[in-house]
């Protein structure tokens, strides 16, 4: 499929998309400005634009007078681009040339990034996943042949696929004897590879291969994410009604909630200090297991897979979140020396912790490194690639816990240091997980004030998620409409920065222009909130390296993970002092690096003791006590930092836009 | 081999900054050393020390603090001219009635209060608000419009309120004292908004908020030791500026300066005296160029310390 050029005038500044892509995406994408209120909706006909040249599919539109439309006027946001394409952007919507010359130019550096899969990332792994189904047919018994049914059926196993040393799941041989009759000899066995060889975990009638499945999850403090795998095609299960053309979302069998934990105690400590409660420890691991089983329900509904045919689970968590689940006293992890329970858990049998899927399926956890360092990081560094680099890679997990690791295939060094949830859309007055109706690009114009917002499924907003956060920062700090440290200026040319009952806030879309009763707009507290995160995870990073003797400049790689949203805009998330100011080619991004490590663990085996390894590798850094961290984290409590020299080319923009204004 | 005494190589300077107006106006600054280490680099401005008048008669000071200033305690003009003829080269108004937990004396009254007093002394007035950011806000924009020209310091000026005084400091031509809680980030954050601004750098003086002997003097030196180390061997451009120091209402507040005299703690009037001076002290060779005291004696005791070491 060829790539389509997209000029857009009169600043000239193109971009090549793929055929299909909407138009106004592609402006954002692009940097450039265009009117737009109702996230990409076609209600508010504000990114009307000029078609001069070339050609896209447009429908009309009641914004659109006859006239207009024999002119070449459309709607940007039901544009598909077709060909190579001129646009003329309107005098409504128009930059400054000045202004726009200062930003990255995006038809050279990837500054947009999409997630990574594990594909891309990781190299030279076999698809052999832990838990595999085998066809088998058996010979009926006769007299003369009167083994016992479960013998028949391991003999039977061995001989037609190889498979040696199985031991058997009690549950299992209870059924066994009436099943093998009622499909007449013909079944499909579950085994699973354990430390200690193959178990026979489930018999199922007839050949039922075709239908593997199992359930990856994340167990954030803040965010539990959960996908069902298809284990035969090695990938996300698909969903009959899905289709990934950025308008649709859902295509893929995922489905995410809050954790419910939150209730009880935003961070760690103060569910940890809930825990110690009379019934606390209980309540919390069930009310996480009945999180967990409503994005298991909506898996499988999404996805329409039978629950019968989820065979395995693997979860990755944070130590506390991972303790919490499956019921073990989390209490010593918050006293010092910080000791967790154990790091390798034995794989447990789902039913035992309440999980509703079949009494067959076991959870395998990720592997632990320290009371702050869990399994969710481990699975990062392992879906991410990390343990097998030669590379020198800094890994950003941004999450409630900010955690940071820093190494190659030869050692790893982590710190976690507490972020806070703003990225995943908790704290913030408007804050929601990156799911549909959230606002999750930003452009605003510095001229008019006036902004150019796109939703996840392009309908009308509800709230914002963490990359529409990242972008609105920015977008507010370029536009010299909030200060460096976050504060609203007053007396601006537009009545969209406001005092509300919160103090100062800028209206992202006004009541009518969204699903829910209310004009959506960002506070000054929500922008506090995200200096805070983004400050403590700069300064984790910074501290991290300096105390293995390292610099920014020093990394060949950076990969970031975190539920902040479908895509990273990598040059805001730099104006705003999230990452550091480096060359934008040696950034990576994975989105949500703990299922990502989930998804590569469930398709091959092996790297089980790669995993085991990882944990072990890894050497933790404690910022509890760390005397640097505090000063580091002050600094970085700055838009973009207070070291002006550690963002040349920020400081450079917000001069020239100074000097403009 | 002649012992030769180790050397620090400096790659910065202080900014120099005017403050008042005329032929008593004085300059601080400049220094391309530590404070002091004339064998290192220049001083070429000696630490300049500023008298407390205040804008009402106070209600809770020592014997030992009210004695000097006994006549001149509710007429602030007149104070003022008493703390010039005790040889101060500025003086510090403390507009403290204006605080709204107080008697919230109104803006436009403390202005003409502050109006007052700048007329009343040909040497250079600082005016301190009560340190309420929202009411220094209005009082010290109505302070810098009312007094235009005068050159005076205005402060506290703090993250909360730096837009609308420092808009204030522009217009009318004014030296800001900018205001952060004993942080050396929060400290250039605050010269980095000024400066964003457009508050010229000769206008910006850096109060990083003062702890008293025992009361966290500790604190407040290692914050402005950095604060000298990062301007002046570490180019950070954004720190290199005067610093002030408003000790007096700190030292006389404590419990230990106002105990009456016993046997355990002494005569209280010296206790005071010698409280004042020796944090007076410590904040100079911390890297002070302006400090706000309060009694004549302990000035004296800090003036000679500061020609000994200047000479």
């Amino acid at each position: 499929m060829g790539k389509h050029k997209v000029t857009f005038h009169p600043s000239d500044r193109h971009i090549f998309v793929d055929e299909g892509e909407n138009l106004l995406q592609a402006a954002m994408e692009a940097g450039i400005h265009i009117n737009a209120s109702c996230g990409g909706n076609a209600t508010c006909g504000k990114c009307k634009v000029k078609i001069v040249g070339g050609a896209v599919a447009s429908p009309m539109h009641a914004e659109l007078s006859d006239a207009e439309y024999a002119d070449g006027y459309r709607l940007a946001c039901l544009s598909t681009v077709t060909g190579d394409v001129d646009v003329d952007i309107p005098l409504e919507s128009q930059v400054d040339k000045s202004v726009l010359a200062l930003k990255g130019d995006r038809h050279a550096a990837p500054y947009l990034l999409s997630p990574k899969d594990i594909f891309q990332l990781v190299q030279g792994w076999d698809v052999d996943p832990t838990v595999f189904k085998r066809y088998v047919e058996l010979d009926p018994p006769t007299l003369n042949d009167n083994v016992s049914d479960l013998t028949r059926l391991t003999h039977a196993i061995h001989r037609q696929h190889g498979i040696n040393g199985i031991s058997s799941d009690f549950r299992m041989i209870m059924k066994l004897s009436r099943l093998l009759r009622k499909a007449d000899w013909k079944v499909t066995v579950t085994l699973v590879q354990t430390r200690k060889g193959y178990k026979l975990i489930n018999v199922e009638a007839g050949d039922n291969r075709q239908q593997n499945y199992s359930i990856v999850l994340d167990i954030g403090t803040t965010t539990i994410f959960g996908q069902i795998l298809n284990l035969n095609e090695c990938k996300v299960a698909a969903c009959p009604d899905g289709a990934c053309d950025g308008a649709t979302v859902f295509a893929m069998a995922e489905a995410s909630d809050y954790n419910p934990q939150i209730s009880y105690g935003e961070d760690v400590i103060t569910r940890i200090v809930y825990s110690q409660k009379p019934g606390g420890l209980k309540k919390m691991q069930e009310t996480v297991v009945s999180t967990i089983n409503g994005i298991i329900d909506e898996l499988l509904k999404m996805s329409r897979i039978d629950r019968s045919l989820i065979s395995h689970l693997v979860v990755a968590g944070n130590t506390t979140m991972t303790q919490l689940l499956l019921g073990i006293d989390p209490k010593y992890i918050r006293e010092a020396p910080y000791v967790p329970t154990a790091n390798l858990i034995p794989p447990v049998r789902a039913v035992h912790l309440g999980i509703n899927v079949g009494d067959h399926v076991h959870v395998y956890l990720f592997p632990l490194v320290a009371s702050y360092v869990g399994g969710d990081i481990v699975a990062g560094i392992l879906g991410s690639g990390i343990f097998q680099r030669e590379a020198l890679t800094l890994y950003m997990d941004i999450g409630t816990n900010g955690e940071i690791v820093i190494g190659n295939k030869d050692w790893l060094a982590s710190v976690s240091c507490s972020a806070g949830p703003a990225f995943e859309g908790a704290g913030i007055k408007f804050g929601m997980r990156a799911t549909r109706g959230a606002i999750e690009e930003v452009s605003i114009n510095p001229r008019t004030c006036e902004p150019m917002i796109l939703t996840i499924g392009r309908v009308k907003p509800i709230g914002i998620c963490g990359s529409g956060l990242i972008d609105a920062v920015a977008e507010l700090l370029e536009a010299g409409i909030i200060d460096q440290k976050g504060k609203f200026h007053q007396n601006l040319p537009t009545k969209r920065v406001r005092k509300g009952e919160d103090g100062y806030e800028y209206v992202l879309a006004y009541k009518n222009e969204t699903r829910i009763q209310n004009d959506i707009a960002l506070t000054e507290i929500d922008i506090e909130n995200l200096i805070r995160t983004k400050g403590s995870i700069y300064a984790g990073c910074k501290v991290l390296l300096k105390s293995v003797g390292l610099g920014f400049k020093d990394l060949d790689q950076i990969i970031i993970a975190g539920g902040f949203g479908r895509h990273l805009d990598l040059e805001k998330a730099i104006f705003i002092g999230l990452l550091p100011e480096i060359d934008a080619r040696k950034f990576i991004f994975v989105g949500n690096g703990s299922l990502l490590g989930a998804r590569l663990l469930s398709f091959s085996k092996e790297l089980l003791k790669e995993t085991e390894r990882i944990a072990l590798m890894m050497t933790n850094l404690e910022l509890s006590n760390h005397t640097g961290f505090m000063d580091e984290f002050m600094a970085a409590m700055f838009l973009p930092h207070t070291d002006a020299s550690a963002f040349p080319r920020v400081q450079e923009r917000l001069r020239a836009r100074r000097e403009a204004a | 081999m002649a012992f030769a005494i180790p050397k620090t190589t400096y790659t910065g300077k202080i900014k120099e900054v005017v403050l008042g107006k005329g032929p008593k106006a004085i300059t601080v600054g400049g220094e391309t050393s530590y404070p002091f280490h004339l064998f290192e680099g220049e001083m070429p401005h000696p630490p300049r020390i500023a008298i407390e008048v205040y804008d009402t008669a106070p209600d809770d000071w020592s014997a030992a603090a009210l004695e000097p200033y006994r006549d001149v305690l509710s007429d602030p003009v007149a104070w003022a001219k008493k703390a010039a003829a005790y040889g101060a080269d500025l003086i510090a108004l403390q507009l403290v009635s204006t605080d709204p937990n107080g008697l919230n004396t109104p803006s436009d009254q403390a202005t003409e209060t502050a109006k007052k007093v700048a007329a009343a002394v040909d040497i250079p007035v600082i005016v301190n608000g009560s340190g309420s950011p929202e009411k220094d806000a209005d009082l010290l924009r109505k302070v810098a419009e009312a007094c235009d020209g005068m050159n005076l310091v205005v402060g506290p000026v703090v993250v909360e309120n730096y837009k609308q005084i420092g808009a204030g400091a522009i217009a009318y031509k004014h030296t800001v004292a900018a205001n952060s809680p004993i942080d050396i980030n929060l400290a250039k954050q605050l010269n980095i908004l000024l400066g964003n601004l457009g508050v010229p750098d000769g206008q910006v003086i850096v109060d990083p908020t003062t702890g008293g002997l025992g009361y966290g003097i500790e604190y407040t030196y290692s914050v402005m030791e950095r604060d000298r180390m990062a301007a002046l061997t570490q180019q950070d451009e954004r720190l290199q500026f005067p610093i002030i120091c408003d000790l007096g209402k700190e030292i006389w507040k404590t419990k230990e300066a106002k105990a009456e005299d016993s046997p355990l703690m002494g005569n209280a009037a010296k206790r005071g005296i010698l409280m004042e001076a020796i944090t007076a002290q410590l904040l100079l060779l911390a890297g002070a160029d302006v400090l706000i005291m309060r009694h004549p004696e302990a000035i004296r005791l800090v003036r000679g310390m500061i020609t000994d070491l200047m000479a």
